[in-house]
């Protein structure tokens, strides 16, 4: 390859020299990303890659626990829901009514404006064929965008970024937590994950310390992997080999260090830019104090800030209503619909909400009948909630039928597949193909 | 498969594994004393713990205290104002807090320095596999009692651990067993336990959760006495089919029949292995595993003497290829620095900064565990951490973080406390002797072996002993830094 960079430091060479090597691994995943996609002859037509400030946005909020769908996009005038549900059941008073027959719970007053002011499309019916109700393995079918009888190794954001974001800075997905979610599994990890900007650094007590961290951080992996880098979910399991263990010192290394390695280096490489953003960027909107609240007010100040992100990632827990249900989902609904409303003015005032789309869901709706304890179990099909300046807004879908005969095993059968929304997400907003990332094609429905 | 490690392959790094994952690691000292023993000797004084004296007393809140209780609930009753009441509720909630605050450290100091390490590895197994969060329970003693009894059945039999962890008053509460009635069987219990406990997604049916749940009817709490009580009138007595079987099945019968399933042995050594192992065992190991389980009665003490045994545990693949838990690496700091654990608020701050929130794990699935545990966020955490460990104080945004999460005035507070801790910290002169320290490179070679037990790579090495150069007067704070340094490595956080 042609040597056209000037070398500067020890670190400047170190990329230069191995970028087109086989050590590709001693580089950020970004910057490695950034080479391969130069090397590439033409890109394809229907791919973007993440530049542009004025790039459309995606943020994803995860409902954990399942909510339950019926008490929050409410049927208040249909008596087959009243009559599974004589306790927990909401009556027309205590609905903000959408139409006559459609209401959302009560608590959501910030969804309703949103709704009043066609920013907020309601998708009813969503799931996916042999709905599974383990919390765990539904959320997988979600994250995964996988058939109920098949297990994705990758999740969909994931593919996103494998498919249609060669080169992206690994900012490119920003999770507000600590955990990375599983829809951001990928065979080229990208997304940055942290809850305060302001640790989200390395504390030195002196230059030379800082000096030797970042050296230390960045030499080789030890071993590398076929398909270019370490892969966060490696094929290997054990019992294959029995080969002792050599007399003396072994040495370090190995694939979890080599994992470990390369979030060192996403992580050394975004955190200036996060922090001075944070600093910098204002809000103007006055969040709730809760953790959505907190989570969201900081997503709209690194979009204000200019990061180059697509998807960010937040979530919500504490939607597994076995008892008392009323109070808590009361709470959870009030709090979900005034800090997105919050998000919303804060992104108005700011120029930004033209470019930005939220997208909830949940693993699972609940049964239609409420259980002995003032809640409601595991169930199938739910509504997802869209809200952007350029959404379809209103119903789509159409509600689920409620009677016993409409049901199965107590369950209301989806009329959308939720993956025909990431379908209508992929390709109309963030305007990339979406049968390389959902596995297959799905008719997209146009929630923009 | 599984045959022993010969006694000829033993040596100073095997020992060293073994230490690290059937315990918490250790000084070199302690290493050699297990690599002295040989093989059997050194898997023996690990595992048969039961003959070592552990003194160990119990948090003086643990027992039942029905009084207690009567106390709170009459002082609510006759509350004059809704504010006295809300006073007399917020002074219980203040009270709960700080008895869990100290359940959290009791049971860190048993694993830092507790005699039985490897016993309390299992506890923990045991709490990560049964997930039961104080978020739900709310009652530190329920808490409390659920983790002697992973204590006391930490290597014993399955069917009696499964069947005494359903009926114990934490798990009726947290998978809502103790409201299951006759007419509306509560289903959460009977899904979890064959799904997350002791099956597997797709070795049992819908029907097999409905038919379990009725089975379970009857398994209840007694609020007032803190217990399990069996309350026949809940109980329905109709013929229930499970797994194919039909019977008049109570709750025991139903996890009798859980265990006489081929995929039960199966389920839970894989789940063991990749615990100690750190990798998911292949379909051939698994099957060994299983075996070796069954022959053993289901017991889990003869089926993890011959895992901890075999070849197949020390091949290069597992070796030094574990990422570690947060509680792993915070215990095994301690243990390898020779330092005190951070106070209680300290150590419980950090694990929940790293994503290990004791007695609190995310869901009923527990904790991922592996590269999960590695985010960029968590990541850049646990190194900073090892500054407030190695340097025995909290950096003040650390601080000031940990106070956020307690929100609020009572945050001010709280940092205010936070930045007056102080901990131990590492003493210099307890970990290099006077010849490892007499020169750079002997100073570098004696850190890997207490820290890594191996060697970094050869440009790690040349970059630590480069920073030692930059100094021109050699202070103990200086080789501090060079340990913090090395902690903030990729290859510290794997075991």
């Amino acid at each position: 390859m042609k040597n056209e960079i000037t070398l500067q430091t020890r670190r400047e060479f170190l990329r230069r020299t191995v970028l087109g090597s086989s050590l590709a691994w001693t580089v950020p995943a970004f910057l490695a990303d950034t080479f391969s996609a130069l090397q590439a002859e033409a890109a394809d037509s229907a791919t973007q890659i993440v530049t542009g400030k004025d790039a459309p946005i995606l943020v994803v909020l995860q409902m954990a626990g399942g909510n339950d769908g019926l008490n929050t996009v409410v049927p208040y005038a249909n008596d087959f829901y009243h009559n599974s549900r004589p306790k927990i059941g909401l009556k027309a008073e205590d609905v903000l009514k959408i139409d006559d027959s459609i209401g959302l719970h009560g608590a959501m007053k910030g969804f309703k404006e949103l709704y009043d002011g066609g920013q907020l499309s309601i998708v009813q019916g969503v799931g996916y064929p042999n709905p599974n109700r383990s919390h765990f393995r539904s959320t997988e079918i979600w994250q995964t965008a996988s058939d109920s009888d098949r297990v994705e190794k990758y999740g969909w954001v994931g593919r996103y970024f494998d498919n249609a974001c060669p080169g992206a800075d690994p900012a490119v997905g920003v999770v507000i937590g600590n955990q990375l979610p599983e829809s951001f599994f990928a065979a080229q990890p990208k997304g940055i994950v942290f809850n305060n900007p302001q640790n989200y650094r390395f504390m030195a007590n002196g230059t030379a310390t800082e000096e030797s961290y970042k050296k230390l951080n960045e030499l080789e992996m030890s071993s590398p992997l076929p398909d270019g880098g370490p892969s966060m979910t490696p094929d290997d399991n054990s019992g294959g080999s029995i080969a002792m263990l050599p007399a003396g010192m072994p040495m370090t290394g190995g694939r979890a260090v080599d994992f470990i390695t390369r979030t060192a280096l996403d992580a050394q490489h975004s955190s200036d830019e996060v922090r001075a953003i944070a600093a910098r960027v204002q809000n103007q909107a006055v969040y709730p104090g809760s953790q959505l609240g907190g989570s969201l007010k900081l997503v709209a100040k690194l979009i204000g800030g200019g990061l180059p992100t697509r998807i960010y990632y937040v979530s919500q827990g504490g939607y597994d209503t076995h008892t008392n249900q009323v109070n808590s989902q009361q709470r959870l609904l009030g709090d979900l619909g005034d800090s997105v409303k919050a998000f919303t003015d804060d992104l108005k005032a700011q120029g930004n909400m033209s470019r930005v789309l939220v997208m909830t869901f949940s693993e699972f709706g609940r049964r239609v009948s409420e259980n002995a304890n003032g809640g409601t179990d595991h169930g199938a099909a739910a509504p997802m909630f869209i809200v952007g300046d350029k959404v379809k807004a209103g119903l789509l879908g159409h509600y689920p039928g409620l009677a016993p005969e409409d049901l199965f095993q107590g369950d209301i059968k989806y009329n959308v597949d939720f993956r025909s929304v990431y379908a209508g997400v992929l390709e109309n907003w963030l305007k990339t193909l979406s049968a390389p990332i959902l596995g297959r094609q799905f008719t997209p429905l146009p929630v923009v | 498969m599984l045959k022993a490690l010969s006694s000829d392959q033993w040596n100073y790094a095997a020992a060293a594994h073994l230490l690290n994952r059937a315990g918490f690691g250790g000084a070199p000292n302690e290493i050699e004393k297990l690599a002295d023993l040989g093989p059997d000797q050194a898997v023996s004084h690990l595992l048969d713990y039961e003959y070592i004296h552990d003194a160990t007393t119990d948090p003086d809140w643990a027992k039942p205290n029905p009084e207690e209780l009567r106390q709170f609930r009459e002082a609510v009753k006759n509350a004059a104002t809704p504010e006295d009441k809300k006073k007399i509720q917020q002074q219980q909630q203040q009270l709960i807090q700080r008895r869990m605050q100290e359940l959290r450290g009791w049971w860190l100091q048993r694993m830092a320095r507790g005699p039985r390490p490897f016993q309390e590895k299992m506890v923990l197994f045991w709490h990560g596999h049964f997930a039961t969060s104080f978020e739900k329970v709310r009652n530190p003693y329920y808490m409390w009692r659920q983790n002697e009894l992973f204590r006391r059945l930490a290597t014993g039999n399955w069917q009696e651990l499964l069947a005494d962890a359903g009926k114990d008053p934490a798990m009726l509460v947290w998978l809502d067993q103790a409201q299951s009635r006759k007419d509306h069987p509560n289903e959460n219990f009977a899904r979890e336990v064959m799904e997350l406990f002791s099956l597997g997604e797709g070795h049992y049916t819908e029907h097999d959760i409905t038919e379990a749940a009725r089975a379970l009817t009857g398994w209840s709490l007694e609020p007032l006495g803190q217990k399990y009580i069996y309350r026949p009138f809940f109980h329905d007595n109709g013929d229930k089919t499970i797994f194919g079987q039909t019977g008049n099945f109570d709750g025991d019968d139903f996890i009798a029949l859980i265990v006489e399933q081929p995929q039960a042995a199966r389920f839970i050594t894989s789940k063991i292995w990749n615990y100690f192992a750190g990798q998911e065992p292949s379909p051939e190991l698994n099957e060994a595993l299983a075996g070796v389980f069954r022959a053993g009665g289901n017991n889990f003490k003869p089926f993890l003497r011959v895992m901890f045994r075999s070849e197949e545990f020390y091949s290069p693949d597992i070796v030094r290829n574990q990422v570690k838990s947060p509680v792993q690496w915070l215990i095994n700091s301690v243990c390898v620095l020779e330092c005190d654990l951070p106070p209680t608020l300290v150590s419980y701050g950090m694990l929940r900064q790293l994503g290990q929130d004791l007695f609190a794990p995310p869901n009923v699935k527990g904790w991922d565990g592996g590269v999960t545990w590695i985010t960029t966020n968590t990541l850049l955490a646990r190194y900073n951490d090892a500054q407030a460990l190695v340097e025995g104080q909290l950096p003040p945004l650390t601080a000031g973080d940990f106070a956020r999460k307690e929100g609020g005035a009572g945050g001010e507070k709280a940092m205010k406390i936070f930045q007056r801790v102080r901990m131990g910290g590492v003493d210099v002169e307890k970990i290099l002797t006077p010849e490892q320290r007499a020169s750079k490179p002997t100073i570098v070679a004696a850190l890997e072996h207490r820290l890594f037990q191996a060697t970094l790579n050869s440009e790690q090495e040349q970059t630590l002993r480069e920073f030692l150069d930059s100094k021109t007067q050699l202070s103990d704070a200086d080789i501090i830094t060079t340990i913090r340094l090395m902690m903030s490595t990729p290859e510290y956080q794997v075991t």
